[in-house]
């Protein structure tokens, strides 16, 4: 048997194999080609704008776009259309000045329009009567209410439609301007997707937060309107607060202005009733807080009142001092959404609740921030308490 | 076996009974099945209502001053024209009465159903009769005779915001002009956008007065492609010393690690803008894609986005989106707006071979060549004017004499004495080439009149230098 050298191997078998690939290749090369221009010579070659006529064109006459059928197309041909179509008037040209809209200290004798907004999972009758107790004209209050899409939400809406109804089919006097209520558009938006105890466990808050957030400037963006002058964001668990609130609230004419958040509750070592802090999102920056969020990622949120993020930022909930003016104001850098006037013209401007970490902070608190990017101060009313729901 | 043979008959016979009526429930359950597969799929869309769950729907209609909306009615179908999708039209107006009679055009030709359209305009600023104007296009078009052609609800917002810069082509878009600028302009339109947006739209659309080309079927164009936000190409018209076309729209971009790096070194404010040379970015944009016989269904997916013709639907705008009027991720206004829906997970996309034309304004350089160019056609004018009237006085004046020269030629040497002739017959004029000190002196007294060059390159001679 002779002896195969690899030399061999590769002249007597490689080599060959190779020449025969690369003729083939170059072969089937030429044959594949694809002549340029479609085989036109160069002088004979026509530019998009000559074959058009035009240089002006939105696209090229070789193509065209899918023909549109325009015969209506419903849903559920069982029931009849779902879209309140008939409640859009037709053919009518309303004009607003919005330079004459104002948001001034004397907001009730201005007749300035107030905009109560409320995300509501739960409906508690405390917080529909707290709302029924408010002095302010009932003829210049508009109230928004966003109801999560599951079957909590239908319970909540049902309770709802029998209050409203009793008061907007009242006597004139006593009905509400206009009441919104919007119905979210999908079950994942829900923003009490969470039982009531792990819902403020630090893992699930990014979460949840976000979609508070969402769920805020849905009903924001869609009930602010031509003549809205202040927005109230009142929680659905706020149930007590003064009868002047909005009165009080206006007076100080800030462009951002939070009540302190605090909670009824029976101190069993005490035995009385007794109240305490609930809300702590409403805090000043602290240094510490600064240097927290620069050393997280673009992705994470700072949140208050967990162990495992100390900011020690003061937080406007410690600064109640029973004895002293519920006029004081403190300067603040977050917000909570417990009960906070806004002016209109801040939420125009953009400021609106970051569904997304936002200098690391998110909803109310990255409001607060982009507020303040856009120019506009932040207040605290750190002896004016309003009051949360018992668990 | 008679027994035997009868019961096999009965047999055979019921054998044969069961086989028909198994074959009879073969076919029949095969054309059950046919007509159930048939019925699924004339009635697949009525079945659906059972899969979906239905929530509790409060009835407000004999309720005054309350309005219940679902949201998920109004979340934008691609096919939006026949499941009745409202669209709200947002056109911010400032100094823009010229252009509104281009623009009423252009929407009065519109194929979406124009009942489904609801009109909103934010006119700011305006020393010009905007407001005028508008109202008058409006009102026309809401007479129109054909009921069809009417819009939906229209609303007007008047809202100064005071002006940081002036609106010609150059104050525009002059580079120190574009950050305050974007900002204010971002204010304008979140203002139109958050008041002019219902809980029945579905679909938001932006657009630029001063749009010359586009087609009809814009809205349908963009909506099928069912993006959350889309934006056209977007062109201008150039005049053809100019190369008769340029992309308008350079804010529709790629983010570029260019452009990343050069927004970490500038403070929080800032605002980058594209298209100038102070931030070389070096983001592919949108304009320069154009592929000017190519598909006009390609989508490239963008990071920002300019503002001349947005499509998105409502829910982003519901979700918090807008025009940022501070520097977000330096940037503002509509470039902004297309990172911040990115960053809140909205589609934004771009469509490089669908172009809608802008208006051609000249800029303050081009205006000046303009002037430059008018100039120097009316000096060609004037100057063919007097050689034409030249021409006419030399014919006048002088005789022509080039064609009788041959004969005078010869009338005029006809008195030389030939036999001085030299070298065979032929004449020969000799020229005193010597020069004389006069001659200098002549020469140097003219040239010091004249104060030029008279020629002469004598190098021992510096005066005639």
């Amino acid at each position: 048997m002779a002896k195969i050298t690899p030399k061999q191997v590769v002249v007597k078998i490689l080599l060959p194999v190779f020449t025969l690939i690369l003729i083939g290749s170059l072969v089937l090369g030429i044959f594949q080609t694809e002549p340029v221009n479609g085989g036109l010579p160069i002088n004979e070659h026509k530019w998009a704008h000559e074959d058009e006529n035009s240089f002006y064109f939105p696209f090229s006459k070789k193509f065209s776009m899918p023909k549109y059928i325009y015969k209506k197309k419903t849903k559920n041909w069982l029931f009849f259309q779902s879209k309140q179509e008939d409640l859009i008037s037709q053919s009518h040209i309303a004009h607003y000045n919005l330079n004459d809209l104002h948001s001034t200290a004397e907001a009730a004798l201005n007749k300035e329009n107030v905009l109560i907004l409320t995300p509501m999972q739960t409906f508690h009758i405390e917080y529909w009567n707290n709302i029924l107790q408010l002095s302010y004209p009932r003829e210049l209050i508009e109230i928004g209410f966003i109801i999560p899409r599951n079957k909590n939400g239908d319970e909540t809406l049902k309770k709802l439609e029998k209050e409203i109804k009793n008061i907007q089919t009242d006597k004139k006097e006593s009905r509400f301007k206009k009441i919104t209520i919007l119905r979210q558009e999908q079950e994942s938006d829900s923003f009490n997707a969470l039982g009531e105890k792990d819902r403020h466990s630090l893992a699930v808050q990014k979460e949840r937060r976000s979609k508070m957030a969402l769920s805020r400037n849905q009903l924001l963006f869609s009930t602010i309107g031509p003549y809205t002058s202040w927005i109230l964001w009142l929680d659905a668990d706020i149930v007590e607060t003064p009868t002047s609130l909005i009165q009080d609230m206006t007076f100080h004419n800030k462009p951002i202005l939070a009540a302190n958040v605090y909670q009824r509750f029976y101190d069993d070592n005490k035995q009385k009733e007794d109240i305490r802090p609930y809300d702590f999102n409403n805090w000043a920056e602290s240094p510490i807080g600064l240097e927290l969020a620069s050393k997280m990622a673009d992705d994470e949120i700072i949140v208050e009142g967990y162990s495992e993020i100390a900011t020690y930022r003061p937080l406007m909930a410690y600064y109640y001092k029973a004895n002293e003016s519920p006029t004081e104001t403190m300067s603040l850098d977050g917000v909570g959404g417990g009960c906070t006037l806004v002016k209109a013209e801040v939420h125009r401007d953009g400021a609106m609740f970051p569904t997304f970490p936002f200098y690391n902070l998110i909803e109310t608190e990255g409001f607060a921030k982009m507020a303040k990017r856009l120019g506009y101060a932040v207040t605290g009313l750190p002896n004016y308490l309003v009051y949360h729901i018992q668990e | 076996m008679a027994f035997d043979e009868k019961e096999d008959s009965k047999k055979s016979r019921t054998r044969f009974k069961t086989i028909m009526s198994k074959k009879f429930a073969k076919i029949g359950s095969i054309f059950l099945f046919l007509l159930t597969c048939v019925s699924l799929i004339i009635y697949g869309d009525f079945l659906s209502v059972f899969n979906e769950k239905t929530y509790y729907t409060p009835d407000f209609s004999r309720t005054p001053q309350v309005e219940y909306y679902d949201l998920n009615d109004s979340k934008g179908d691609k096919e939006g024209w026949r499941t009745g999708d409202r669209v709200v039209f947002c056109v911010p107006l400032r100094d823009a009465a010229i252009h509104l009679p281009r623009f009423f055009n252009l929407l009065g030709k519109m194929t979406y159903p124009h009942n489904l359209i609801d009109l909103t305009f934010l006119v700011s600023d305006s020393k010009d009769d905007t407001l005028g104007s508008l109202k008058d296009e409006l009102n026309n078009l809401q007479q129109h005779k054909d009921k069809s052609k009417r819009f939906g609800n229209i609303e007007i917002y008047e809202k100064d915001f005071g002006q940081v810069i002036g609106q010609s082509f150059s104050d525009r878009h002059g580079f120190d002009a574009q950050g305050p600028r974007r900002k204010l302009m971002a204010r304008a339109r979140n203002w139109l956008g958050s008041v002019a947006l219902k809980p029945y739209h579905s679909w938001v659309y932006w657009r630029d007065v001063d749009v010359e080309v586009l087609p009809d079927t814009i809205l349908e164009d963009l909506i099928h492609h069912d993006k959350d936000v889309i934006v056209p190409n977007v062109w201008r018209p150039l005049p053809d010393w100019l190369g008769n076309i340029q992309p308008y729209d350079l804010n529709s971009w790629q983010e570029s690690d260019g452009g990343l790096q050069l927004a970490e070194f500038l403070d929080e404010d800032a605002v980058i803008v594209e298209g100038y040379p102070e931030y070389a970015t070096w983001r592919p944009h949108l304009a320069y894609m154009r592929d000017p016989s190519g598909d006009p269904e390609v989508e490239i997916e963008l990071d920002g986005i300019g503002g001349v013709s947005i499509m998105a639907k409502a829910k982003v705008f519901r979700a918090g989106s807008h025009y940022p009027a501070f520097s977000f991720k330096k940037h503002a206004e509509t470039e902004a707006f297309g990172k911040l829906s990115r960053t809140m997970g909205f589609s934004v996309v771009g469509l490089p071979n669908y172009v809608v034309w802008h208006i051609y304004e000249p800029s303050t350089d081009d205006l000046k060549h303009m002037e430059w160019m008018a100039e120097e056609e009316e000096r060609i004018n004037e100057e063919n004017k007097i050689k034409e009237f030249y021409e006419k006085i030399w014919e006048i004046g002088f005789e022509d004499m080039r064609s009788s020269w041959e004969k005078d030629f010869h009338n005029i040497l006809k008195n030389v004495d030939h036999t001085k002739l030299q070298d065979n017959n032929r004449l020969k004029f000799s020229v005193d080439w010597e020069d004389s000190p006069e001659d200098y002196e002549k020469i140097t007294t003219e040239s010091e009149l004249s104060g030029g060059n008279d020629g002469s390159f004598d190098e021992s001679d510096p005066a005639g230098v």
